[in-house]
Formats: C-alpha cells, sequence, structure tokens
C-alpha cells in the first residue's frame, strides 16, 4: 500500500489558483522527486501533505489514514517530517537542543540535558569532519553557517524517524562531499522503508538520488517518470510544456542603441564576475530560479549593497557610493517587496511620488504645485487613479501603490531603470499597466534592466535576456536564442541535446 | 460627523472643556489673566516639545531624554552671557542654542555612528550634562536674564498678549511650514515611515537623524533661554520638570511613540492641554497624591478618546 496519495488537490490563495490537479503518490522506502519551475506549486502541494496549508478540494491518505491534516502538528505526530527551505531553526539555542526540540528527553517537566548533547552528537556524528569546524552539539545556532544550519535542520528532522520526510530544497546551502554524505543518509532511510519526497532545482541530484520523479507545471501534476526509463530532455520538455513556446517577443530593440550601462567584473556576497553591456532603449531581462543573484546585481548598481568590480554609466566610472549618488546619476529602482522597500503608506501619495525627485534636485523646498504639474502626465500615462494627492498611500490597492512608486522614478527623468520583480503580487490590470509603460520607456530611448520571477513576463517583454545561477550569468540569450526551452535549460543546467 | 473625529477638533473641544470645569471649580480660571499666564507657561512647554516631536517624527524608537538637562544648560550659557544686559539678549540666544545644538549634536552622532539606543544616549547625555552644570555652576544659580526680555516675555505686547505667545506662534509657523514644505522635513518623515525605502529613495538617512537631534537640543536651548526671562535667574535643576511633559504633549498631540506621523499642530494642542490640565489641578486644591491620581486618570482616558482617532495628516 502506497505511504502517501494525494489526488486531485486544489488551491486557491484568493484569487489566485496555485494548484489544480496536482496528484502525488509516494510509496515506502522510495525516494521521489518533484521538480517544477517558479511558482509552479511544489511547495504548496508539500504544505499541503504536511498540514501547514488547507486544501480546497481534493483527497489525502497517509499510512493508511484518510483525510488531510488539519495542523502541521497533527501531521507530525502522524510521521511526517518536513525540511523547511526557510530553516526553522532557533538561533539562541544550541544545535543539540534545537535538534531535539519538541520532543525532549526527560520526565515531570524536567528535561535531561546530558540525553539531548549525547542525542545530538550522535546525529552530528553522521556527517563526520564536512561540517566544518564549529559544529558541535553545543555550539548556538547563530553562529553557525549557512551549511552547517542545513546539516543540524537535517538531524532535527533524523531525530524524530518519521515515516515520510520531505526535503524541500535541502541541498542549496551543501559542498559536494557534504551532499555525498546527505544521500547516504537518504539512502539509509529508503532502506529503512522511510518515503522520501525530495524537492531539487538541481537536475543532477534528481537523477543520482531519486527512483521516480514527478513533473508538475502551473499548479497541475504533468507526469510521474521512473528515473530509470527517462532523462533530462523528457522532464525539461514537461516543464516548459506547450503553452509557452509560442510566447516569446521577436522584435529586437527598433534602433540599435549606444551603451549605457557598462558592468565588469561585479562581485559581492552573492554575485560573482557578472559582466553585461546595456544599450539605450533595451529592455534586458533578469531571469533563472529564484535568488540566483538577479535582485544581487540590481541593488548593487544602485549602490544599495556593497560590492567589487566596475560599472560604467554613459561612459563614466559610476561608484556606487549609495542609492543617493545613484539617483542623481540617472538610475531608478523599484523593488517587488515594496512594503520593505517602497512605500512611504502614511504618507501622502503627492510625497510619495515627490521623495526621489527632490533627492535629485537638492532643492531646498518642496513646491507641490510645480511638483503636481510635472507629475500629472506620468499619472496619467500610468493610468493612475486616485481620489487626491493628499491621501495617504495606503488607501491605494497595491497595483496602484507600485504605480506611485514608478512616478516617483519616472518624475526624476532616468536613463536607466532597475526593476527587481516590479509585479510581484499585484493584480493582472495593473500588470499589464506597467508593461505598457515599460515598452514605451524603452521605445523613447531609458536602458531598463527587468528582473522577473515570471519566466513568461520576460519572454513577452525583454529583448534578450541573462540567465543567473549561483550568482553568475549562466547564459545570454537573445533573438532566435531566446526561447523557453533555452531559458529552462540555462536555469535548470541541461546541456543541450 | 466626521469633523468631530478630527484630532484638531476634538483637542479644542477638551480644551474647552477643560476651561468650562475650571471656571464652576475655581472661578476666575479661564479669565483673562489666568489664560495670560496659562499660555507663557504652555509656550515653554510647546517650544521643548518641538525638539522632541522631530525626534519622534523621524522614528527608530527616536526619544530625547536630555531635553531637560539641555533646557539647564541652555539657561545657564545664556544668563551668563546676557548677565543683566538688555544689549546682550541675542547674544545670549545665540550663545545658548550654539552650545545645546552642539550637545545634540553628539546625540546624533551617537545614535547613528556608534549605535546606541536613543534611550540610552540621551539619558547618559543628561547626566553628563547634569554633572558639568553642577561643577561649573558649585549647584548655584549663575547668571541674568536681561531686564528687557523678561518685559517682553510676561507684559502685554499687542492685545493683551505678551510676547512670548508670539514668539511661540513665530515658531510654530516655521517649524509646520519647515515639515511640510522642506525637503528636510519631508526627509523627516520618510526615515520615520520607512526609512529602507527612504534610503532606496536618496534619502540621507543619518544625517536627517543627526538633524533632528541637533535641533532638539537647539529648541531645548530655546526653551532655557525663555525660561530664564521669565524667571530671571534659574536653579540648573529646572528642567527635569520638562522631560516627560515634553513626550506626553507630543503623543496626546497625535504623533505615536513610533514616529512617521502626526505633526506639530497637534503638539501646540498638547501642550496647551497638558498645561490647562495640571493648572486646573492644583485650581482644585486637592491634596498632591489625589492631584497626581487625577492627573494620571486623565491622561489615560485622553489617549482612550483621542489617540485611537485618524491621525493628524500633517
Amino acid at each position: 500500500m502506497s505511504l502517501l496519495v494525494a489526488e486531485n488537490i486544489r488551491k486557491a490563495f484568493g484569487s489566485t489558483l496555485a494548484l489544480d490537479g496536482a496528484s502525488l503518490t509516494v510509496e515506502p522506502g522510495e525516494v521521489h522527486g518533484l521538480i517544477g519551475s517558479n511558482g509552479c506549486g511544489k511547495s504548496t502541494l508539500c504544505k499541503i501533505a504536511a498540514g501547514s496549508v488547507g486544501a480546497d478540494e481534493g483527497h489525502l491518505r497517509f499510512d493508511g489514514r484518510e483525510g488531510f491534516f488539519g495542523t502541521p502538528a497533527a501531521a507530525a505526530a502522524a510521521g511526517i517530517a518536513v525540511f523547511y527551505q526557510e530553516l526553522s531553526l532557533i538561533p539562541d539555542l544550541d544545535v543539540a537542543e534545537n535538534i531535539a526540540l519538541g520532543h525532549e528527553p526527560g520526565r515531570r517537566g524536567m528535561v535531561d540535558g546530558g540525553a539531548i548533547h549525547r542525542e545530538g552528537a550522535r546525529l552530528l556524528a553522521r556527517f563526520g569532519s564536512s561540517g566544518g569546524k564549529g559544529l558541535t552539539p553545543g555550539a548556538l545556532v547563530r553562529d553557525l553557517s549557512a551549511d552547517q544550519r542545513q546539516i543540524a535542520e537535517i538531524c532535527k528532522i533524523l531525530a524524530r524517524a518519521p515515516k515520510l520526510v520531505i526535503f524541500d530544497e535541502a541541498t542549496s546551502s551543501l559542498d559536494g562531499d557534504q551532499v555525498q554524505i546527505f544521500f547516504e543518509i537518504v539512502r539509509e532511510l529508503r532502506e529503512a522503508g522511510t518515503g522520501i519526497i525530495f524537492i531539487s532545482h538541481r537536475m543532477d541530484e534528481l537523477f543520482a538520488i531519486c527512483d521516480r520523479i514527478t513533473v508538475m507545471r502551473d499548479g497541475r501534476t504533468e507526469a510521474t517518470l521512473p528515473v530509470a526509463t527517462t532523462d533530462r530532455e523528457a522532464v525539461l520538455t514537461l516543464m516548459v510544456g506547450s503553452a509557452l513556446a509560442t510566447r516569446h517577443r521577436d522584435e529586437a530593440p527598433p534602433r540599435p542603441g549606444a551603451p549605457v550601462l557598462e558592468v565588469a567584473g561585479l562581485s559581492n556576497a552573492v554575485l560573482r564576475d557578472v559582466s553585461f553591456t546595456l544599450h539605450e532603449g533595451e529592455i534586458l531581462g533578469l531571469g533563472g530560479l529564484h535568488g540566483q543573484g538577479q535582485s544581487a546585481v540590481l541593488r548593487a548598481i544602485f549602490g544599495a549593497d556593497p560590492s567589487s568590480g566596475s560599472v560604467r554609466l554613459g561612459g563614466m566610472p559610476h561608484a556606487r557610493r549609495s542609492p543617493a549618488a545613484a539617483i542623481r546619476a540617472g538610475l531608478g529602482y523599484v523593488s517587488g517587496d515594496r512594503g520593505i522597500n517602497g512605500v512611504f503608506l502614511d504618507r501622502p501619495i503627492l510625497e510619495n511620488m515627490a521623495i526621489a525627485h527632490l533627492s535629485k534636485s537638492r532643492a531646498a523646498v518642496f513646491r507641490p504645485r510645480a511638483f503636481v504639474e510635472r507629475v500629472a502626465g506620468i499619472v496619467a500615462r500610468l493610468n493612475l487613479r486616485f481620489a487626491g494627492y493628499d491621501f495617504p498611500l495606503r488607501t491605494l490597492s497595491g497595483g496602484n501603490q507600485q504605480k506611485v512608486v514608478i512616478a516617483r522614478w519616472l518624475a526624476t527623468g532616468p536613463r536607466v531603470l532597475l526593476l527587481d520583480d516590479p509585479t510581484k503580487g499585484i493584480d493582472v490590470e495593473a500588470k499589464a499597466d506597467l508593461y505598457a509603460i515599460i515598452d514605451e520607456l524603452a521605445a523613447e530611448g531609458v536602458a531598463i534592466l527587468l528582473h522577473s520571477s515570471e519566466d513568461e513576463e520576460l519572454l513577452s517583454t525583454a529583448h534578450r535576456v541573462l540567465v543567473f545561477g549561483s550568482g553568475r550569468i549562466r547564459a545570454d540569450l537573445a533573438g532566435e536564442a531566446l526561447t523557453p526551452t533555452a531559458l529552462y535549460r540555462a536555469a535548470y543546467e541541461v546541456s543541450a541535446a | 460627523m466626521r469633523l468631530l473625529r478630527h484630532p484638531l477638533v476634538l483637542a479644542g473641544l477638551a480644551i474647552l472643556a477643560l476651561l468650562a470645569i475650571g471656571e464652576a471649580v475655581a472661578p476666575g480660571f479661564a479669565g483673562a489673566g489666568q489664560l495670560r499666564s496659562q499660555f507663557v507657561i504652555a509656550a515653554m512647554l510647546g517650544v521643548i516639545a518641538a525638539g522632541q516631536n522631530l525626534v519622534i517624527l523621524a522614528g527608530r524608537e527616536g526619544i530625547d531624554l536630555s531635553v531637560g538637562a539641555m533646557l539647564g544648560l541652555g539657561a545657564l550659557v545664556a544668563g551668563n552671557v546676557m548677565d543683566g544686559d538688555n544689549a546682550m539678549i541675542l547674544a545670549g540666544l545665540g550663545a545658548a542654542v550654539a552650545v545645546t545644538g552642539a550637545f545634540g549634536l553628539l546625540n546624533g552622532l551617537g545614535i547613528t555612528i556608534l549605535r546606541i539606543p536613543p534611550l540610552v544616549m540621551t539619558l547618559g547625555m543628561a547626566g553628563v550634562i547634569q554633572g558639568l552644570l553642577i561643577i561649573l555652576t558649585s549647584g548655584r544659580p549663575s547668571g541674568r536674564a536681561a531686564p528687557a526680555l523678561t518685559r517682553f516675555i510676561i507684559d502685554p505686547l499687542v492685545a493683551g498678549i505678551p510676547g512670548l505667545v508670539f514668539v511661540w506662534a513665530g515658531l510654530a509657523v516655521l517649524l509646520i511650514w519647515f515639515l511640510r514644505r522642506s525637503r528636510a522635513g519631508l526627509n523627516i518623515y520618510a526615515i520615520g515611515t520607512n526609512q529602507e525605502a527612504a534610503r532606496l529613495s536618496g534619502v540621507p538617512v543619518t544625517a536627517t537623524r543627526v538633524l533632528v537631534f541637533a535641533l532638539s537640543g537647539a529648541f531645548s536651548g530655546i526653551t532655557g533661554f525663555l525660561i530664564l526671562g521669565y524667571t530671571q535667574s534659574v536653579f540648573i535643576g529646572v528642567g527635569n520638570a520638562y522631560v516627560l511633559p515634553s513626550i506626553i504633549a507630543v503623543v496626546i498631540g497625535g504623533t505615536p511613540l513610533s514616529g512617521g506621523t502626526g505633526g506639530y499642530t497637534g503638539t501646540i494642542a498638547g501642550a496647551i492641554l497638558l498645561t490647562l490640565l495640571q493648572s486646573l489641578l492644583n485650581a482644585m486644591a486637592i491634596e498632591p497624591f489625589g492631584r497626581q491620581i487625577i492627573f494620571g486618570l486623565v491622561l489615560i482616558g485622553l489617549m482612550l478618546i483621542y489617540g485611537r482617532q485618524d491621525r493628524l495628516r500633517v
């Protein structure tokens, strides 16, 4: 009998359909790979199995028990353990205490500290010396490096002796040796009859460890394939699907513009030797899997994060000392994380629009009437409607708030716009308006660097796309070469057949 | 009904209510002579609360506990520069503002560059200044106000209103304009609302935060100068009674301690409310402990009806 059966799961978040027709079956003693592009629903499916998200429709059976789990605790009690991408460790407890958290040995409310540390030491010993210095049962989690934290998280799961383990991107911070040890542990779990769901974007790992692979796309399960009889090309084809294949922009920029932004050898904590040139009127897309350096490039160029390497703007060196300096040099930056990086919710719409212009002009006095005249055209162009410039920004919808942020930058008359996933979480209509304005701006000669987490948006908007992986540019795709398949191939590191 | 929910309207109604109660309890409370001295006292609180207001608006747990010590420092400097000489009034004011502004600047640098929490930094600074004052004066009053300053502050200038109230009104107009129309003023709101978004919009975050603490020092220095003019000579501890009221005036004026929203118009109302409340309790001839209980309860009650309304959009 199968360990886990999830059938025809449907889940909507508000108006967004995250899952529709998602199914997954895991046998005891099976390593089951789960792959799909950003936002295809694989994490949501796992959360539903683990009881941390409720399903709208569908059917779940785990270990002979019918029905969905109401809480994560119920799923954990039934024997499901989850390795979270956002690690669940507590920084101020030590490694052994974290491993034992929630099922500490001891009695009558007293915890047996010695037993906790002995058990922690036993589990950590599986990783031998590969964890590096400082990974001891008594070390505080806050002092550990990213790979050591992942190892501690893995030990935490092993300590629970679960029947099903969901490893969501468990290897993303591990080096080669650590991955090999992790695989050994996974194989031991399999021998012991544990079912394992292994989510990874690394095709090599999936093919190295899995028995079967399930491919998801747009919230649906496309197929489940035995690894023995399939290959990477087949998996990739299922991931790309057919709907995307026709949707890409084929025309080049109307006129070949002069180079505006020349980036050479840009490196920092995230980036590794990134070099490219952006031209006048060009929309250069930044693609790839989530968090591979796309945002880091934009922030480094804008002077928001430190970086080494050289950036030239209109032929002149651009020092990247601060965002203020970047703004005066003619850059603008729009983030998809509006709440943190963009908006002043309690301030009037007018001030939200004026703030960057004031910084750039260095005028001591703000003249509201003159500024309204300056932005009236931009507001009309953005199709932006509001009751009055004096209303607090929080009275607007997310899409209109983002338009206000765009207006803020257009008011500065930028030469280069850095767009960091600008359409994240906004409605379809506002998205269409934003993409229309991006096209218009490019036609007027503004150079645009666009990171989008949605491949379709990149394909339909960008003239050229740089695909990022591990902080490097993996591919530079333009013209005929810019196809959905090529984009996926570069993102998932599958070499051409 | 919308109008009734406006904080300023509420504050106005509360002020009228206090005057009515005062008049009923102690006839003459709302009379011209009483009102004049009330406004003189409110003006002192209003000026020192102006600096506190800027610090709190700029957010990040911004608070200035050194305003009282700064006030004493400003009074001492101004008194010694003037030393009873009418020709030295402006020099006395300038010296007081320069010295307290400089100490405020140190507050700002400690908070931004050394990353010391504002509460700790300004409390420490208060101790340092207080100690310096004792060393410099041996604890005795030192320096005298110029007689012309005292007359200007107390005597009716126009329509029975003392000069000090005009000074306060002038400062208020300047400050409200500064907050609404100057780039620096808008930057204060921006860093108080969302510091990271402000930085990414080109706002000089550090400079702006240092500026609010320097201005708070300067406003405390001005208050010290004015109080010296009012009482002619002051004890160094005179400012201690102003620290908490300066914060309360800001908060009941509609600027939350988290900053980013509110403004000086509300603080003016807050300063008047607080002054009237205290003097009403004095007029009621209740035992001091009873006065404290009532004062505390009224403050809490005020926040219940007042602090939960839509905040001032100024």
